[in-house]
């Protein structure tokens, strides 16, 4: 039977090519908005949308945590209250790695400019919170591109905090950090998980070169400044509609 | 994050493992670092874990499934309570896995993650508790079959590492080695046919399901082949009758437990499995 091999072709040998950050070898561009919850990130990052829609660009708005591929282990993960600092960690890795390989890169590719509420960096600071090393983090999210643009909405931790907590009935067990076992009390458990977050972001505001924008800024004021930030950094140009 | 913040624990050096090994106490691991390959998990106390980690690698094909039930009969007639393992057992994501791999709509990124969300849940949920009380745990595949599967797709060896640097070093790793066309025989007698992960069909390798198969599972044999130098795996000949490749593991697994005798006859049940 082994004889077989014989006319069999050497099979192909795998290129180890690195899973790691494209060097802008697309046309796209990427925009990301990251801060903790409650710093005005998604009001901004939606405004922005909103004028350059109206503009006529084009553009794909992506968020974190939204593909239906992985959807149903998540929720069954979180409602069961399985995860662990681990798999939390994973479950979201391979969430972004199907938004990542069958929307942002095609985009990118395609030309397209992406918006992203949250990209990686909400992991990175989030995960660490929980008690992943960073180390571990920055590889485990090494095939993501980097975007062109990160704006990071800072808001102090008591104006983010009861931004949220006034505008929700319950904190979610993972989204108050209950699982990390601080406090028992939710809003007590939240304060504290978001505090750790923030510091965690405040770190790579020189690691990864955020663009800093003060969350406490009024809101028309800020998105002035965002419009202006992004059309500095980024050649709109190149996304706007073509003339015929 | 910044650089002060990273542990400085080394990576997973290239063919440390076995001297690494050796220093271990009797009863028990010396030093928790040493049960991981680089970073330790989250959460774990490695003084607390007295069982042991024996995994069984191999493609498929290589009759790890058979040793095993054989292995578990055998260590639990002599007295040792065993949990095993498997690829996409996990509650968390096992099932959502057999869909992925269904529709046939992931990119590999994706499947890897999956894969290694599915093989965390099950250490850290299966495994561990296992160890702590003391068990044996036998896996059938671990993080190499995982490794050696995304590594053929093009995706990094090191990022690979990388993902499973905070996995548990097992105590001793069997490698079932057999070549692709034995591997082809046994699978296609199991099923009638081969199937399209088996073959490697979402590579575009060949249209002839029998040479793609056949350069598929080279692909992997040759991934195995490095990762053996590098973890120091005790390589097995897989095409040796299953009594023979049995008695070696057998033997192998008694000394690194302190089992005095290796005799074994399997019961009625598995008495199939004894070709």
């Amino acid at each position: 039977m082994a004889t077989a091999t014989q006319n069999i072709p050497v099979a192909p040998q795998v290129v180890p090519e690195k899973v790691a950050a494209p060097k802008r070898a697309y046309p796209g561009a990427l925009v990301v908005v990251e801060g903790i919850d409650g710093s005005g990130k998604s009001t901004q990052l939606y405004l922005l949308k909103r004028w350059l829609e109206i503009g006529g660009y084009r553009i794909h708005f992506t968020e974190w945590n939204s593909s239906p591929l992985v959807k149903s282990a998540t929720r069954r993960g979180k409602q069961r209250r399985l995860l662990t600092p681990t798999t939390f960690s994973m479950l979201h890795a391979a969430d972004f790695a199907d938004r990542c390989e069958r929307q942002i890169l095609p985009l990118l590719h395609g030309g397209y400019l992406v918006l992203a509420d949250r990209y990686v960096y909400t992991a990175f600071a989030r995960d660490a919170a929980r008690g992943c090393a960073p180390r571990w983090l920055r590889n485990l999210y090494s095939f993501a591109p980097v975007p062109d643009i990160t704006f990071y909405f800072r808001a102090p931790l008591e104006v983010a905090v009861t931004r949220i907590v006034a505008g929700r009935p319950k904190l979610k067990y993972y989204e108050a950090g209950m699982d990390l076992g601080i406090s028992l009390d939710r809003s007590e458990s939240f304060r504290i998980f978001q505090e750790r977050i923030l510091n965690n972001y405040d770190q790579m505001v020189e690691t990864d070169n955020f663009v800093l924008m003060d969350g406490t800024v009024r809101v028309n004021k800020l998105q002035k400044q965002m419009r202006q930030l992004l059309t500095e950094r980024v050649d709109l140009k190149q996304f706007a509609p073509k003339k015929k | 994050m910044t650089p002060a913040r990273t542990p400085s624990t080394p990576a997973i050096p290239a063919n440390g493992h076995p001297a690494k090994r050796s220093k271990k106490s009797k009863n028990g691991h010396s030093n928790g670092s040493t049960r991981f390959y680089g970073i330790p998990m989250p959460g774990v106390n490695t003084e607390e874990l007295s069982g042991s980690l024996i995994v069984v690698e191999g493609t498929d094909g290589s009759g790890r499934s058979t040793q095993i039930s054989l292995l578990t009969e055998w260590l639990e007639g002599e007295g040792f309570a065993v949990q095993t393992m498997g690829l996409r057992r996990s509650f968390l994501v096992g099932e959502d896995i057999d869909a992925l791999l269904a529709e046939n709509a992931v990119t590999r990124m994706t499947l890897a993650l999956m894969y290694g969300t599915d093989f965390f849940d099950q250490l850290e949920r299966r495994i561990l508790p296992a160890l702590r009380s003391g068990l044996i745990v036998l896996a059938d595949r671990y993080i190499f079959t995982l490794i050696a599967r995304a590594a053929v797709r093009g995706i990094g060896r090191d990022y690979l590492h990388g993902i499973y640097e905070i996995a548990l070093r097992p105590d001793l790793t069997f490698w079932l080695d057999v070549r692709p066309e034995v591997a082809f025989d046994r699978e296609f007698k199991k099923s009638q046919t081969i199937s399209y992960w088996e073959s490697g069909r979402d590579m575009s390798l060949s249209n002839d399901l029998f040479q793609s198969f056949i350069r598929y599972q080279s692909m992997i044999k040759r991934e195995f082949e490095y990762l053996s130098k590098r973890h120091g795996f005790l390589e097995l000949d897989g095409e040796q009758s299953v009594a023979e490749v049995n008695g070696k593991l057998r033997k192998r697994i008694a000394s690194h437990l302190g089992i005095q005798s290796t005799h074994y006859k399997p019961s009625h049940a598995l008495a199939h499995l004894w070709r």
